[in-house]
Protein backbone atom coordinates (compact mmCIF):
# COMPACT_ATOMS: atom_id res chain seq x y z
CA UNK A 1 0.00 0.00 0.00
CA UNK A 2 1.54 3.60 -0.88
CA UNK A 3 1.54 6.33 0.92
CA UNK A 4 -1.24 8.07 -0.44
CA UNK A 5 -3.55 5.40 -0.08
CA UNK A 6 -2.76 4.76 3.76
CA UNK A 7 -3.42 8.67 3.78
CA UNK A 8 -6.69 8.24 1.97
CA UNK A 9 -7.58 5.12 4.03
CA UNK A 10 -7.60 7.38 7.40
CA UNK A 11 -9.48 10.30 5.32
CA UNK A 12 -7.44 13.33 6.69
CA UNK A 13 -8.55 16.42 5.85
CA UNK A 14 -7.33 18.04 2.28
CA UNK A 15 -5.27 20.59 3.69
CA UNK A 16 -3.63 17.62 5.50
CA UNK A 17 -2.47 15.27 2.90
CA UNK A 18 -0.33 17.50 0.39
CA UNK A 19 3.69 18.23 0.38
CA UNK A 20 3.24 21.27 2.93
CA UNK A 21 -0.03 18.70 5.27
CA UNK A 22 2.88 16.24 5.57
CA UNK A 23 5.91 18.96 6.69
CA UNK A 24 3.45 20.41 9.41
CA UNK A 25 2.41 16.69 10.63
CA UNK A 26 6.28 15.96 10.64
CA UNK A 27 7.49 19.20 12.08
CA UNK A 28 4.03 18.23 15.16
CA UNK A 29 5.79 15.12 15.86
CA UNK A 30 9.09 16.25 16.04
CA UNK A 31 7.80 19.07 18.56
CA UNK A 32 5.82 16.81 20.61
CA UNK A 33 8.86 14.29 20.64
CA UNK A 34 10.67 16.67 22.01
CA UNK A 35 8.10 17.94 25.12
CA UNK A 36 7.95 13.96 25.70
CA UNK A 37 11.32 13.99 26.18
CA UNK A 38 11.80 17.31 27.92
CA UNK A 39 8.90 15.72 30.80
CA UNK A 40 10.59 12.23 30.74
CA UNK A 41 14.23 13.96 31.94
CA UNK A 42 12.76 16.32 33.91
CA UNK A 43 10.54 13.90 35.91
CA UNK A 44 13.81 11.30 36.09
CA UNK A 45 15.92 14.13 36.83
CA UNK A 46 19.74 13.62 37.29
CA UNK A 47 21.42 9.63 37.38
CA UNK A 48 21.80 9.07 41.29
CA UNK A 49 25.05 10.13 42.87
CA UNK A 50 27.65 6.83 43.18
CA UNK A 51 29.91 8.26 45.55
CA UNK A 52 30.40 11.12 48.52
CA UNK A 53 31.66 13.70 46.59
CA UNK A 54 29.08 13.44 44.09
CA UNK A 55 26.03 13.36 46.17
CA UNK A 56 27.46 16.38 48.10
CA UNK A 57 28.16 18.19 44.89
CA UNK A 58 24.49 17.37 44.04
CA UNK A 59 23.40 18.53 47.39
CA UNK A 60 25.34 21.48 46.81
CA UNK A 61 24.04 22.65 43.70
CA UNK A 62 20.65 22.54 45.78
CA UNK A 63 21.56 25.54 48.06
CA UNK A 64 21.76 29.15 47.77
CA UNK A 65 25.34 30.60 48.59
CA UNK A 66 24.18 33.00 51.44
CA UNK A 67 26.37 35.60 50.27
CA UNK A 68 26.38 35.70 47.03
CA UNK A 69 23.98 36.70 44.07
CA UNK A 70 22.09 33.73 42.99
CA UNK A 71 25.06 31.34 43.05
CA UNK A 72 24.02 27.83 44.47
CA UNK A 73 26.98 26.83 46.86
CA UNK A 74 28.36 24.61 44.28
CA UNK A 75 29.36 27.16 41.79
CA UNK A 76 30.24 29.51 44.40
CA UNK A 77 34.27 30.81 45.33
CA UNK A 78 32.83 32.31 48.30
CA UNK A 79 34.93 31.33 51.53
CA UNK A 80 31.73 30.69 52.86
CA UNK A 81 30.19 28.49 50.32
CA UNK A 82 33.39 25.93 50.68
CA UNK A 83 33.12 25.99 54.14
CA UNK A 84 29.81 24.84 53.52
CA UNK A 85 30.68 22.41 50.91
CA UNK A 86 32.93 20.97 53.68
CA UNK A 87 30.05 20.79 55.86
CA UNK A 88 28.22 18.69 53.71
CA UNK A 89 30.96 16.44 52.85
CA UNK A 90 31.58 16.00 56.50
CA UNK A 91 27.87 15.34 57.20
CA UNK A 92 27.37 12.76 54.50
CA UNK A 93 30.65 10.58 55.73
CA UNK A 94 29.04 11.02 59.43
CA UNK A 95 25.45 9.24 57.64
CA UNK A 96 23.19 11.76 57.39
CA UNK A 97 21.31 11.95 54.25
CA UNK A 98 20.66 14.75 51.92
CA UNK A 99 17.11 15.92 53.54
CA UNK A 100 18.93 15.88 56.88
CA UNK A 101 21.86 18.13 55.79
CA UNK A 102 19.13 20.38 53.24
CA UNK A 103 17.12 20.81 56.53
CA UNK A 104 20.08 21.79 59.45
CA UNK A 105 20.71 24.85 56.46
CA UNK A 106 16.92 25.31 56.20
CA UNK A 107 17.01 25.75 60.33
CA UNK A 108 19.80 28.34 60.03
CA UNK A 109 18.84 30.50 57.26
CA UNK A 110 14.95 29.28 56.12
CA UNK A 111 13.56 28.30 53.02
CA UNK A 112 15.79 31.16 51.28
CA UNK A 113 18.68 29.15 51.06
CA UNK A 114 17.07 26.41 48.85
CA UNK A 115 17.58 27.26 45.61
CA UNK A 116 13.87 25.42 44.56
CA UNK A 117 11.39 26.11 46.42
CA UNK A 118 10.08 23.75 48.74
CA UNK A 119 7.17 21.69 47.67
CA UNK A 120 4.88 22.50 50.61
CA UNK A 121 3.58 25.90 52.26
CA UNK A 122 3.67 29.03 49.33
CA UNK A 123 6.87 27.21 47.77
CA UNK A 124 3.90 24.77 46.77
CA UNK A 125 2.66 27.57 44.35
CA UNK A 126 5.85 27.46 42.08
CA UNK A 127 4.97 23.94 41.07
CA UNK A 128 1.62 24.30 40.63
CA UNK A 129 0.74 27.78 38.73
CA UNK A 130 2.83 26.58 35.25
CA UNK A 131 0.45 23.74 34.94
CA UNK A 132 -2.63 25.89 36.01
CA UNK A 133 -1.00 28.21 33.64
CA UNK A 134 -0.76 26.09 30.08
CA UNK A 135 -4.45 24.74 31.05
CA UNK A 136 -5.35 27.85 31.00
CA UNK A 137 -3.24 28.77 27.72
CA UNK A 138 -4.93 25.56 26.08
CA UNK A 139 -8.45 26.66 26.87
CA UNK A 140 -8.25 29.82 26.00
CA UNK A 141 -7.10 28.85 22.77
CA UNK A 142 -9.53 25.85 22.37
CA UNK A 143 -12.30 28.50 22.83
CA UNK A 144 -10.53 31.40 20.62
CA UNK A 145 -11.06 28.18 18.15
CA UNK A 146 -13.87 27.33 18.85
CA UNK A 147 -15.41 30.65 18.34
CA UNK A 148 -13.29 31.41 15.34
CA UNK A 149 -14.76 27.85 14.12
CA UNK A 150 -18.41 29.31 14.70
CA UNK A 151 -17.60 32.72 13.40
CA UNK A 152 -17.24 31.31 10.04
CA UNK A 153 -20.43 28.96 9.59
CA UNK A 154 -22.24 31.69 10.94
CA UNK A 155 -21.17 33.46 7.65
CA UNK A 156 -21.27 31.73 5.34
CA UNK A 157 -20.23 32.82 1.53
CA UNK A 158 -23.69 34.64 0.47
CA UNK A 159 -25.31 32.80 -2.81
CA UNK A 160 -27.82 35.42 -3.13
CA UNK A 161 -29.06 38.34 -1.53
CA UNK A 162 -26.43 39.84 1.00
CA UNK A 163 -27.35 39.72 4.69
CA UNK A 164 -28.73 42.95 5.25
CA UNK A 165 -27.66 42.46 9.11
CA UNK A 166 -23.93 42.01 8.42
CA UNK A 167 -23.76 44.31 5.87
CA UNK A 168 -22.70 48.53 5.46
CA UNK A 169 -24.23 48.83 1.39
CA UNK A 170 -27.17 50.42 1.27
CA UNK A 171 -30.21 49.09 -0.40
CA UNK A 172 -29.37 50.05 -4.00
CA UNK A 173 -26.04 49.01 -3.43
CA UNK A 174 -27.05 45.46 -2.35
CA UNK A 175 -29.81 44.77 -5.03
CA UNK A 176 -26.44 45.50 -7.81
CA UNK A 177 -24.44 43.54 -5.67
CA UNK A 178 -27.11 40.26 -5.82
CA UNK A 179 -27.75 40.96 -9.47
CA UNK A 180 -24.22 41.28 -10.44
CA UNK A 181 -23.76 37.83 -8.47
CA UNK A 182 -27.07 36.11 -10.17
CA UNK A 183 -25.32 37.33 -13.67
CA UNK A 184 -22.00 36.09 -12.92
CA UNK A 185 -23.34 32.46 -11.66
CA UNK A 186 -25.22 31.90 -14.92
CA UNK A 187 -21.85 33.03 -16.86
CA UNK A 188 -19.99 29.89 -14.79
CA UNK A 189 -20.65 26.99 -16.94
CA UNK B 1 -23.55 34.73 25.94
CA UNK B 2 -22.66 36.40 22.68
CA UNK B 3 -18.97 35.88 20.94
CA UNK B 4 -17.87 39.28 21.72
CA UNK B 5 -18.76 39.21 25.50
CA UNK B 6 -17.09 35.36 25.64
CA UNK B 7 -13.93 36.67 23.69
CA UNK B 8 -13.86 39.90 26.03
CA UNK B 9 -14.52 37.64 29.37
CA UNK B 10 -11.53 35.37 27.84
CA UNK B 11 -9.25 38.17 27.10
CA UNK B 12 -9.57 39.17 30.70
CA UNK B 13 -9.12 36.44 32.34
CA UNK B 14 -5.77 36.15 30.29
CA UNK B 15 -4.47 39.21 31.32
CA UNK B 16 -5.98 38.30 34.84
CA UNK B 17 -3.21 35.27 34.67
CA UNK B 18 -0.30 37.00 33.40
CA UNK B 19 -0.95 40.28 35.47
CA UNK B 20 -0.75 37.34 38.38
CA UNK B 21 2.56 35.92 37.04
CA UNK B 22 4.20 38.90 36.31
CA UNK B 23 3.40 40.71 39.80
CA UNK B 24 4.56 37.00 41.22
CA UNK B 25 7.84 37.08 39.07
CA UNK B 26 9.08 40.67 40.23
CA UNK B 27 8.04 40.19 43.51
CA UNK B 28 10.44 37.30 43.68
CA UNK B 29 13.22 39.06 41.69
CA UNK B 30 13.16 42.31 43.61
CA UNK B 31 13.07 39.92 47.29
CA UNK B 32 16.34 40.14 48.87
CA UNK B 33 16.86 36.54 51.05
CA UNK B 34 19.27 38.43 53.48
CA UNK B 35 16.04 40.96 54.10
CA UNK B 36 14.13 37.50 55.49
CA UNK B 37 13.99 37.13 59.34
CA UNK B 38 15.69 34.52 60.81
CA UNK B 39 14.13 31.76 61.79
CA UNK B 40 16.53 31.31 64.70
CA UNK B 41 15.13 34.35 66.35
CA UNK B 42 12.70 32.93 68.98
CA UNK B 43 14.23 29.68 69.16
CA UNK B 44 17.27 28.72 71.55
CA UNK B 45 21.27 29.68 69.88
CA UNK B 46 23.01 27.12 68.35
CA UNK B 47 25.60 26.47 71.34
CA UNK B 48 29.61 26.37 70.15
CA UNK B 49 33.03 26.45 71.71
CA UNK B 50 35.22 27.97 70.13
CA UNK B 51 38.49 29.09 71.66
CA UNK B 52 39.29 32.72 72.11
CA UNK B 53 41.91 35.26 70.51
CA UNK B 54 44.62 34.25 72.91
CA UNK B 55 42.91 32.95 75.56
CA UNK B 56 41.13 30.01 76.66
CA UNK B 57 37.77 28.16 75.05
CA UNK B 58 34.41 29.77 75.44
CA UNK B 59 31.57 27.76 75.83
CA UNK B 60 28.34 29.63 74.80
CA UNK B 61 26.29 27.62 77.34
CA UNK B 62 28.53 28.32 80.12
CA UNK B 63 27.24 31.73 79.65
CA UNK B 64 23.36 30.86 80.50
CA UNK B 65 21.93 33.53 83.09
CA UNK B 66 23.66 36.07 81.44
CA UNK B 67 22.44 38.16 78.11
CA UNK B 68 25.34 37.60 75.65
CA UNK B 69 25.55 40.13 72.54
CA UNK B 70 27.16 37.48 70.01
CA UNK B 71 28.89 39.99 67.34
CA UNK B 72 29.88 38.40 64.12
CA UNK B 73 32.98 40.49 62.35
CA UNK B 74 36.46 40.78 60.75
CA UNK B 75 38.95 43.12 60.32
CA UNK B 76 38.70 43.48 57.11
CA UNK B 77 34.97 44.65 57.29
CA UNK B 78 34.50 48.36 56.99
CA UNK B 79 31.16 48.35 58.85
CA UNK B 80 32.90 46.32 61.73
CA UNK B 81 34.66 49.62 62.13
CA UNK B 82 31.97 51.87 62.11
CA UNK B 83 29.88 49.92 64.53
CA UNK B 84 32.89 49.24 66.92
CA UNK B 85 32.08 52.30 69.31
CA UNK B 86 28.74 51.25 70.00
CA UNK B 87 29.75 47.90 71.02
CA UNK B 88 32.42 49.34 72.85
CA UNK B 89 29.96 51.72 74.81
CA UNK B 90 27.69 48.78 75.21
CA UNK B 91 29.98 46.59 77.09
CA UNK B 92 31.22 49.29 79.30
CA UNK B 93 27.97 50.13 79.83
CA UNK B 94 26.60 46.97 80.88
CA UNK B 95 29.30 44.30 81.58
CA UNK B 96 28.24 44.37 84.77
CA UNK B 97 24.22 43.79 84.50
CA UNK B 98 24.75 40.40 83.56
CA UNK B 99 25.52 41.32 79.96
CA UNK B 100 28.60 39.82 78.15
CA UNK B 101 29.40 40.87 74.79
CA UNK B 102 31.03 38.54 72.60
CA UNK B 103 33.43 39.26 69.62
CA UNK B 104 33.21 36.24 66.65
CA UNK B 105 35.48 36.49 64.77
CA UNK B 106 34.80 35.44 60.90
CA UNK B 107 36.96 34.50 57.93
CA UNK B 108 40.20 36.89 59.30
CA UNK B 109 43.87 36.13 60.22
CA UNK B 110 44.50 36.11 63.69
CA UNK B 111 47.38 38.80 63.55
CA UNK B 112 45.01 40.90 62.10
CA UNK B 113 42.12 40.50 64.16
CA UNK B 114 44.45 41.67 66.96
CA UNK B 115 45.90 44.65 65.67
CA UNK B 116 42.13 45.70 64.39
CA UNK B 117 41.57 44.86 68.55
CA UNK B 118 44.36 46.70 69.63
CA UNK B 119 43.99 49.80 67.49
CA UNK B 120 40.41 49.72 68.24
CA UNK B 121 40.78 49.69 72.37
CA UNK B 122 38.26 46.64 72.69
CA UNK B 123 38.66 44.11 75.79
CA UNK B 124 35.70 42.46 75.56
CA UNK B 125 36.03 38.60 74.68
CA UNK B 126 36.48 37.50 71.38
CA UNK B 127 36.68 33.95 69.92
CA UNK B 128 37.79 32.48 66.55
CA UNK B 129 35.58 30.73 64.12
CA UNK B 130 37.92 29.47 61.97
CA UNK B 131 35.95 26.97 59.93
CA UNK B 132 33.01 29.25 60.06
CA UNK B 133 30.51 26.40 61.39
CA UNK B 134 29.17 28.71 63.93
CA UNK B 135 28.83 31.31 61.35
CA UNK B 136 26.62 28.66 59.40
CA UNK B 137 24.89 27.38 62.75
CA UNK B 138 23.80 31.10 63.00
CA UNK B 139 22.86 31.55 59.32
CA UNK B 140 25.43 34.28 59.16
CA UNK B 141 25.19 36.57 55.75
CA UNK B 142 27.76 38.77 56.43
CA UNK B 143 29.81 40.27 58.69
CA UNK B 144 28.64 42.31 60.89
CA UNK B 145 26.07 40.71 62.20
CA UNK B 146 24.64 40.24 65.86
CA UNK B 147 22.96 38.13 67.46
CA UNK B 148 21.25 39.06 71.44
CA UNK B 149 20.74 35.52 73.32
CA UNK B 150 18.59 36.07 76.13
CA UNK B 151 19.23 34.80 79.93
CA UNK B 152 17.59 31.49 78.69
CA UNK B 153 19.87 31.03 75.92
CA UNK B 154 17.11 32.33 73.21
CA UNK B 155 17.63 34.71 70.15
CA UNK B 156 15.98 37.56 70.78
CA UNK B 157 17.08 40.11 68.07
CA UNK B 158 19.06 40.21 65.42
CA UNK B 159 20.67 42.68 63.60
CA UNK B 160 22.02 42.81 59.98
CA UNK B 161 24.88 45.69 59.49
CA UNK B 162 26.37 47.96 61.85
CA UNK B 163 25.15 47.82 65.32
CA UNK B 164 23.88 51.48 67.14
CA UNK B 165 24.37 52.12 70.38
CA UNK B 166 20.80 53.62 71.27
CA UNK B 167 18.91 50.63 69.59
CA UNK B 168 21.10 47.54 70.89
CA UNK B 169 20.69 49.29 74.35
CA UNK B 170 17.03 49.55 74.54
CA UNK B 171 16.73 45.97 74.07
CA UNK B 172 19.50 45.39 76.52
CA UNK B 173 17.79 47.53 78.81
CA UNK B 174 14.42 45.31 78.31
CA UNK B 175 16.47 41.89 78.91
CA UNK B 176 18.49 43.22 82.31
CA UNK B 177 15.63 45.49 83.62
CA UNK B 178 17.40 48.70 83.29
CA UNK B 179 20.15 47.66 85.61
CA UNK B 180 22.73 48.80 83.46
CA UNK B 181 25.30 51.01 85.63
Amino acid sequence: MSSREAVRRVRLPARLTGRAGVIGLAALMVVIAGVVALIVVAVRGEPPPTTLAQEAHQIATTLRCPICEDLSVADSPAPLAAQMRQQISQELAAGKTADQIRANFVASYGDTVLLSPPHQGVGQIAYVLPFVVVAAGVLAAWMLLRGGRRAATATPPSRGRPDARQSDLSVADRDRLAEALARLREEEP
Amino acid sequence: MSVGVRRGLLLTGVLAVVAVVAALLVSGLRHDPADTASPLVGRTAPDFTLPELGGPPVHLAALRGQVVVVNFWASWCAQCHTEQPALNATWAKFRDSGVVVLGVDFEDDNADARDYIASEGSDYPVVVDANSRTALAFGVRGVPETYVVDQSGRIVDRIIGAVDAPTLERTLDLLVGGGAQ
